[in-house]
């Protein structure tokens, strides 16, 4: 653990250092001060000036007193002389008199005093008969004197008074600087004091505080959860929490100071860890440390090698390096991870098997029922008597049931498994509800009930959404109320709706029927879901009608619904996201059935015999001839040698399954290369169908084999009549134009509309996305340039391309593009004839 | 102040006479004039109860000399004298106050204590000369001011006098 370093007490603490020091050299400073000033006031300089000064007065009065005495005592008035001469010498030459001798008055008088004893020394150095004889004048002349000896000696006074003043001022003055800097000292020390106080408060509160922090560490590491490590930079173990222990079933007390490696790393990872240990120690590259969580294998005290999940930070302490792990044991995790992932596995694997089973199964089921109702169809062509007609009649309405429900677990199975997919195209929603009105009509007249439909302000025909799935819903809920409806009413209304600036479908189908109750009513889009008894044996029906309708809604991305009063009548809704499309040119009304107008020459590929016979025999009746190929291979073959008009191909074939055989067959350059490929199947999903335009298919048809449905691929993939007579290039018309430009243009001309040609064929052949427009106008530009040239069919094929550009018609463009490479490969060569 | 030191330092010159031993019969009359007159309890006399020196026999006790400088004299001088311990030793002062005074009859209080080795003198001689009573003489009480500080004292100051001519001893 990393400790706190406080640099504000190192900064104080050489504060507080340099405050004492310069607290101490002050106190130097001043006690040196003070001890020079009390020095010097106790080395007076002075001796006791005032009385020497009063004093030479005095002895001056002794002289003058020998001088005048009577008799007159010469010994004494030499000695006093001697003595008063000695004091105005001392007077005059002594340093504490300096001052005195400075004063200008002063001075005079002491020059005076000198001139005197000057003038007398003579006199008293004399015998005794001169002095005494000169005695007069000596009394004149200090007679004289006198009045300038006091003179000096109060002048004197005065100075040595003034100055004395002066000196006690100046002691005083130093004193009171003392006290100043005392005071200074002393608060500077004041201040010292009550910083170090607050110094001290503010370590004691930071001890407290870590102290603290240390309790709490201590009890974060002894509560935690997880076990928590600290070892040295050595690996060696400083701490091991309680938590540790139990986890890996050693006492602290014994693993202190042990190298953490020889304790929890299990033998297969010491190497390992002795590697990282090392170059970390080294100051590498460091793969554990701080890298967050990491899940390793660890070693209790038993031997048992189980996982943790391991978080390793380092820390640099005044001890140097350490690592702190938190290690947590996660092997009832990773066990109970490992049992759900078993569960999940096992779930998973049965419900696809579920699936696949289930898509197995109505798949065989449907061969067979195929076979059944293609049968039945046969027979009714078989000339029967009024009670066989009945019974087949009842015979194929129950096959066409059973079909049905197969066809409800298929779609449930393929919706659940998030098979289900949808194909939006332009679609005429009117012209739908139209024919499942038309075909329920018949059922309402018996059930004596008017059946009507319509728009609700105004119409939208022409919508973006899947039209198999919609006429699926339709069907089933318009269905399902003509069903239960007995001399009532059953309508369908339509609105356009706008909700959220997107454009919604609303449509409301309503009965006057017996209504469903409020607890149906919940359940009623639930899988299995019946009304009655007495109804489902009326009326008939899995149960996964409605079931199906609302996951086919729910994939169109919109919602079903369902209100209903028991007894009065039941209203159901759908509301749709749709888009509005442009409805194609002169396709308002779905295009009639096209009978083909000659025979064709059908190859049928199909490895089911009955399916085989079936097909047959209805494609004969229409008057085609067919010829059967038993399997792709076969079909493949016999594709090379002969050309068809039409292939039918099974998908799932032995051998060789349809969908290779397309591309066979399309790869080749066999006489049937070219020829209309449609695929057969019994359940194609939409992923399927893109799959199978990709192989080369033109087109599927599902099984089982419906006349109407048949007789409806029939005539989208017959011969169109540029295929008959046309000829390919008229060639009177060629010649004008060659005539106009001249040979040489019209050649240059020739091979740019060539390159037009190829360029526009390899473009509606790529796999680039398109749109009808660009078609139609790409289309229209060069079928101009082919009149130009007289290339009758292949201006035929564009113009027709162009049309079912503009009409949306997505099947005739494919078949037509696919049939262009001919048409141009054979106009070609007629053009540069 | 500094420079006080100084020349205490290097001023000082040490005792040069040793002081012979001297008692009381070997203190001779004075044959010239007498320059100093010790009274009062003293061991040793001369003359009825007193001892009288004149400057032979004064300066036969025994003699030292120092340099100084003095608070009544201008530059550095050297003093000769004899000491004023070889003096109370000789008269068997221990204790009590010497009453000095000078021609003038000035007189001051020296307590015997001041009377040390290294101490004060009673001068005769200042740079080599007798000291007449014209210049402080003939006797002068010299501290060895530069030597110390307690010897610039104003009291010290007091004491030193000069045309010293009798000395009485009281306990």
């Amino acid at each position: 653990m990393r400790k706190p370093k406080f640099k504000l007490p190192m900064i104080s603490r050489t504060l507080a250092v340099l405050a004492g020091l310069v607290a101490f050299i002050a106190i130097g400073f001043l006690s040196y001060d003070v001890a020079r000033k009390i020095r010097l006031l106790g080395s007076a300089s002075s001796d006791n000036v005032q009385w020497s000064l009063t004093q030479t007065e005095v002895e001056f009065l002794a002289l003058q007193n020998q001088i005048e005495a009577d008799p007159v005592d010469l010994g004494q008035l030499r000695e006093r002389f001697d003595i008063f001469y000695s004091r105005i010498g001392m007077v005059n030459r002594a340093a504490v008199f300096a001052e005195l001798r400075a004063n200008e008055i002063s001075s005079a008088h002491l020059d005076a005093i000198a001139a005197f004893l000057d003038e007398t020394v003579a006199l008293i150095d004399a015998d005794d008969a001169v002095l005494l004889a000169g005695l007069p004048t000596l009394a004149e002349r200090s007679e004289q004197l006198r009045p300038i000896v006091r003179a000096m000696s109060l002048s004197g006074l005065r100075l040595f008074a003034e100055t004395a003043d002066e000196q006690r001022q100046a002691v005083a003055r130093t004193l009171t600087e003392l006290a100043v800097a005392l005071a200074a000292l002393i608060g500077a020390l004041a201040l010292a004091i009550v910083y170090l106080y607050r110094l001290n408060i503010r370590i004691f509160n930071r001890e407290l505080e870590n102290n603290q922090t240390a309790t709490r560490m201590r009890t974060v590491m002894g509560t935690s959860l997880d076990g928590v490590i600290i070892s040295d930079g050595e690996g060696r173990i400083l701490e091991f929490s309680p938590a540790a222990e139990a986890i890996f079933g050693h006492k602290t007390a014994d693993v202190l100071g042990l190298e953490v490696g020889e304790v929890i790393v299990p033998d297969h990872m010491r190497a390992a860890h002795d590697t990282g240990m090392e170059r970390m120690r080294k100051g590498g590259e460091r793969h554990v440390v701080g890298k967050g969580r990491v899940r390793l294998d660890a070693k209790r005290a038993n031997g048992e090698v189980f996982p943790v999940e391991l978080a390793l930070q380092s820390a640099t302490t005044d001890q140097g390096q350490i690592f702190i792990a938190f290690l947590r044991d996660i092997s009832h995790r990773v066990a109970a991870e490992a049992e759900l992932v078993a569960a999940r596995d096992k779930a998973l694997a049965s419900e696809k098997m579920k699936t696949d089973f289930l898509a197995t199964m109505s798949h065989e089921i449907r061969t067979p029922l195929n076979g059944l109702l293609g049968n039945m169809s046969l027979l009714r062509d078989t000339p029967l008597n009024n009670l066989q007609d009945r019974y087949v009649g009842y015979m194929e309405s129950s096959g066409r049931l059973l079909m049905s429900h197969i066809s409800d677990v298929l779609d449930i199975t393929r919706y659940d498994a998030g098979k289900l997919s949808t194909m939006t195209a332009p679609m005429n929603i009117s012209a739908l509800l139209q024919d499942i009105i038309d075909n329920q009509s018949s059922t309402a007249s018996r059930n004596e009930t008017r059946l009507e439909w319509g728009w609700d302000g105004p119409a939208l025909h022409w919508i973006n959404s899947d039209y198999d799935r919609l006429q699926h819903v339709m069907m089933n809920l318009i269905g399902n109320a003509v069903k239960f409806t007995k001399r009532g009413k059953v309508s369908v209304v339509l609105r356009k709706m706008t909700q959220d600036d997107n454009d919604q479908l609303h449509i409301e189908i309503a009965d006057t029927g017996p209504g469903i109750s409020e607890d149906l009513a919940t359940r009623i889009f639930d899988d299995f879901v019946t009304g009655n008894t007495a109804y489902d044996r009326e009326v008939g029906g899995t149960g996964l009608g409605l079931s199906i309708a609302k996951r086919f809604v729910t994939a169109l991305g919109g919602q079903i619904g369902v209100n209903s009063v028991e007894g009065k009548g039941s209203t159901f809704w759908v509301q749709l996201p749709v888009t509005p499309a442009l409805a194609p040119n002169g396709a308002e009304q779905p295009a009639e059935i096209q009978a083909p107008t000659r025979p064709l020459n059908v190859l049928l590929v199909e490895d089911n015999e009955i399916n085989r016979i079936v097909a047959r025999e209805m494609l004969e009746a229409e008057g085609h001839s067919v010829t059967l190929a038993h399997d792709g291979r076969e079909g493949v073959e016999l594709s090379k040698t002969k050309k068809f008009d039409l292939i039918f191909m099974d998908i799932s074939m032995p051998v060789m399954d349809g969908r290779v055989a397309t591309r066979e067959i399309r790869k080749g350059h066999g006489a049937s290369a070219h020829a209309p490929i449609v695929a057969l199947t019994a359940n194609a999903m939409a992923s399927e169908q893109e799959d199978f335009k990709s192989d080369g298919m033109n087109g599927i048809l599902t099984k089982p084999l419906s006349r109407t449905a048949l007789r409806h691929t029939l005539s989208i993939h017959q011969p169109q009549s540029y295929a008959g007579n046309a000829s390919l290039v008229s060639h009177e018309h060629s010649a004008e134009t060659r005539d106009a430009l001249g040979e040489e243009a019209f050649a240059k001309l020739r091979a740019r509309f060539m390159r037009e040609v190829e360029d526009l064929v390899a473009w509606l052949q790529s796999d680039e996305t398109q749109d009808y427009l660009e078609i139609a106008a790409r289309a229209h530009k060069v079928a101009g340039s082919a009149a130009v040239f007289g290339a009758v069919q292949l201006r035929e094929a564009l113009k027709l391309i162009e049309q079912a550009a503009k009409a949306g018609d997505n099947a005739t463009i494919e078949r037509v593009v696919f049939g262009l490479n001919g048409v141009w490969r054979d106009t070609k060569i007629a053009l540069v004839e | 102040m500094l420079a006080q030191i100084v020349k205490t330092t290097f001023g000082l010159v040490a005792v040069i006479g040793i002081a012979a031993a001297a008692s009381a019969q070997d203190i001779a009359l004075p044959q010239g004039a007498v320059v100093l007159t010790v009274t009062g309890e003293i061991d040793v006399a001369n003359a009825d109860g007193t001892l009288i020196f004149d400057r032979e026999t004064l300066a036969a006790l025994g003699t030292e000399e120092f340099e100084t400088t003095t608070i009544w004299t201008e530059g550095l001088h050297r003093f000769e004298g004899v000491s004023l311990k070889t003096l109370t030793d000789l008269i068997g002062a221990q204790e009590g106050t010497l009453l000095a005074t000078a021609i003038n009859d000035y007189t001051v209080e020296i307590p015997v204590s001041d009377a040390v080795a290294d101490g004060p003198i009673i001068a005769f001689k200042m740079d080599g000369e007798t000291m007449s009573v014209r210049d402080k003489g003939p006797l002068w009480v010299v501290y060895p001011y530069d030597m110390s500080a307690d010897y610039r004292s104003e009291v010290i100051y007091s004491r030193s006098i000069w045309q010293l001519d009798r000395i009485e001893v009281v306990k």
